[in-house]
């Protein structure tokens, strides 16, 4: 049994992060975002590894304004603050966006694969529920908490990282 | 009437690529943007991408092993699997265990070897089916042997088809070697697992290829004469047998290849005027329950070798007399393994010719890479005696 008084808040949640990652899928597509800032804007590289047929959406941050995409119009969605993307066997997604630099570090997006039926976060290297990444939306499946604490961690990582 | 491929847009039966990006953004949109556009629900949508992705957005029109056409809009996602030697041909090619809901009850009784299928359900076996089981976890696909128990499977397809019209059946046997690569080919497109079946078949073909490199260069009547015995004493192998084509396939000459029964039962006799100079023992079943994968010890090979090498008047037969006596185990000859028992065989009948070939290594690849097993055959199973 476990002694509470050895295992602190700052533990529990590592440990909880750490039986997330080992609870993830060995092998499984991911989503990476590159930000590069521009005069007045954003471009943003969307990487896409081992998904050939899926989805994304992207949420842009406050401030933000869609410019324009080298995504084919008709695999593309633009709808207020979020942005769908259809993925037919494409390898990267580039868009533009207007708005301040510092942006850069609150987009947020999820993924859809469709052959495999795996999801997760932009930006994360391992599938997980793609629900958290959006704070508008509200968690309707169990693995919402888990998944909470893998964005968590990996918007505290990139801070981190950044300073 | 076939039904339609899902996300068709224009009911053309071609999903094209812009019809699937209208279906994934209205997808999206309905999901996650707040969009109240008619979206087609996730199943449709994970279906129409597979059929876009693995059929080139048509409907896919397959022949089986039987000669029967079924034509799917779908792929396959809730299989049973009566023939238990079709979830190691479909193990190969990498299928997700998830795609199956129901397994015959030999799987559930080897969890050494099929340790992710023991929680599937228990369909039974060809010869004592579990219908109530079986349509209770409501399969898309049955899967069932071609030439094997052929009036056990039409029951069993009949039962299921009056229970279930939309169930489709598939006949595969999954080891006979005349039909084995077409076998993996099907199962790769059906399954959407292409690559996998090529990666796997040429595999295969390397192993089956370094041994027919060579014995097809040996003149019909050079080839060394074998008796093969299955696990029941005196019980051989006849002509279009599998065991006939596989101890041909290693460049064998079976004595009783040309008896018309398939797997006749011999007089000792016979054995001995004919004179084998290899004698080949399958164990494993039968009169040979032991050995395999979840048996370490070789007191039953021994023992049972011995008692073939002191049958009365065998020490007449070059086999026994050379020391040629070896036994194999069935899971490594008799099912879709048996191209590592070939590469056994070739090597006993052969063995300055074969001096470079090494079956167990064959067999540690075929279970590490294919069959994705953590099993060091260094620690583990007995398979062949003498090796």
């Amino acid at each position: 049994m476990l002694n509470s008084s050895i295992v602190t808040p700052k533990r529990a949640l590592l440990l909880c992060i750490l039986v997330v990652v080992l609870a993830a899928p060995a092998a499984a597509g991911s989503i990476e975002r590159t930000i590069t800032p521009q005069e007045g804007g954003l471009d943003i590289t969307l990487t896409v590894n081992d998904i050939p047929v899926g989805g994304i959406v992207e949420t842009l941050p406050e401030g933000c304004t869609w410019m324009g995409t080298d995504h084919p119009e008709d695999r593309t969605r633009v709808s207020g603050e979020k942005v769908a993307f259809a993925i037919i066997g494409e390898e990267t997604i580039t868009y533009q966006v207007q708005g301040p630099q510092d942006a850069a570090e609150a987009f947020a997006g999820t993924w859809e694969d469709l052959l495999t039926g795996d999801s997760g976060v932009v930006g994360l290297d391992e599938p997980g529920n793609p629900e958290q990444a959006d704070a508008t939306t509200p968690p309707s499946t169990p693995g919402f908490g888990c998944a909470a604490a893998l964005a968590a961690l990996a918007v505290l990582c990139s801070r981190r990282c950044g300073r | 009437m076939v039904a339609a491929v899902p996300c068709d847009g224009d009911g053309d039966g071609t999903l094209t690529a812009p019809e699937l990006a209208t279906a994934i953004l209205d997808s999206l949109d309905a999901r996650y943007m707040g969009g109240t556009v008619a979206a087609p629900s996730l199943t449709d949508l994970q279906d129409a991408a597979f059929v876009y992705e693995h059929w080139d957005g048509r409907a896919l029109t397959i022949t089986d092993t039987s000669g029967r056409t079924t034509t799917l809009t779908r792929p396959l996602n809730r299989i049973a699997l009566f023939n238990s030697d079709a979830i190691r041909m479909m193990r190969s090619i990498g299928l997700e265990p998830d795609r199956v809901v129901g397994v015959a009850k030999y799987v559930l009784e080897d969890p050494v070897f099929y340790p992710e299928y023991q929680e599937k359900a228990n369909l039974g076996s060809v010869w004592s089916p579990d219908y109530e089981q079986t349509a209770s976890v409501r399969p898309d696909a049955v899967f069932l042997y071609a030439s094997v128990s052929e009036t056990s499977c039409a029951d069993i397809e009949k039962t299921l088809r009056a229970i279930d019209p939309a169930i489709h059946f598939f006949r595969i046997d999954s080891f006979r070697p005349a039909v084995y690569a077409d076998e993996v080919r099907t199962l790769g497109l059906l399954l959407g697992k292409e690559e996998e079946a090529r990666e796997f078949l040429a595999f295969h073909e390397d192993v089956t290829g370094t041994v027919a490199d060579v014995v097809d260069t040996i003149p019909d009547e050079d080839r060394v004469p074998v008796y093969l015995e299955t696990w029941n004493a005196y019980k051989s192998a006849g002509m279009g047998s599998g065991y006939d084509e596989k101890v041909w396939l290693a460049g064998g000459r079976n004595i009783f290849g040309e008896n018309p029964v398939e797997y006749p039962v011999v007089d000792p006799e016979a054995v001995i005027s004919r004179n084998p100079a290899v004698i080949i023992k399958i164990v494993g079943a039968g009169e040979t329950t032991f050995g395999g994968y979840d048996d370490d010890d070789l007191a039953s090979f021994e023992s049972v070798l011995r008692s073939i090498e002191n049958r009365p008047v065998w020490d007449r037969i070059k086999a026994v007399r050379d020391g040629r006596v070896h036994l194999i185990h069935s899971k490594i000859i008799g099912g879709p393994d048996y191209f590592i028992g070939t590469a056994y065989l070739a090597k006993w009948f052969y063995p300055d010719l074969f001096a470079d070939l090494d079956p167990r290594a064959i067999h540690q690849r075929y279970l590490d890479e294919f069959q994705r097993l953590d099993y060091d055959l260094d620690d583990h199973g007995t398979f062949v005696y003498p090796a």
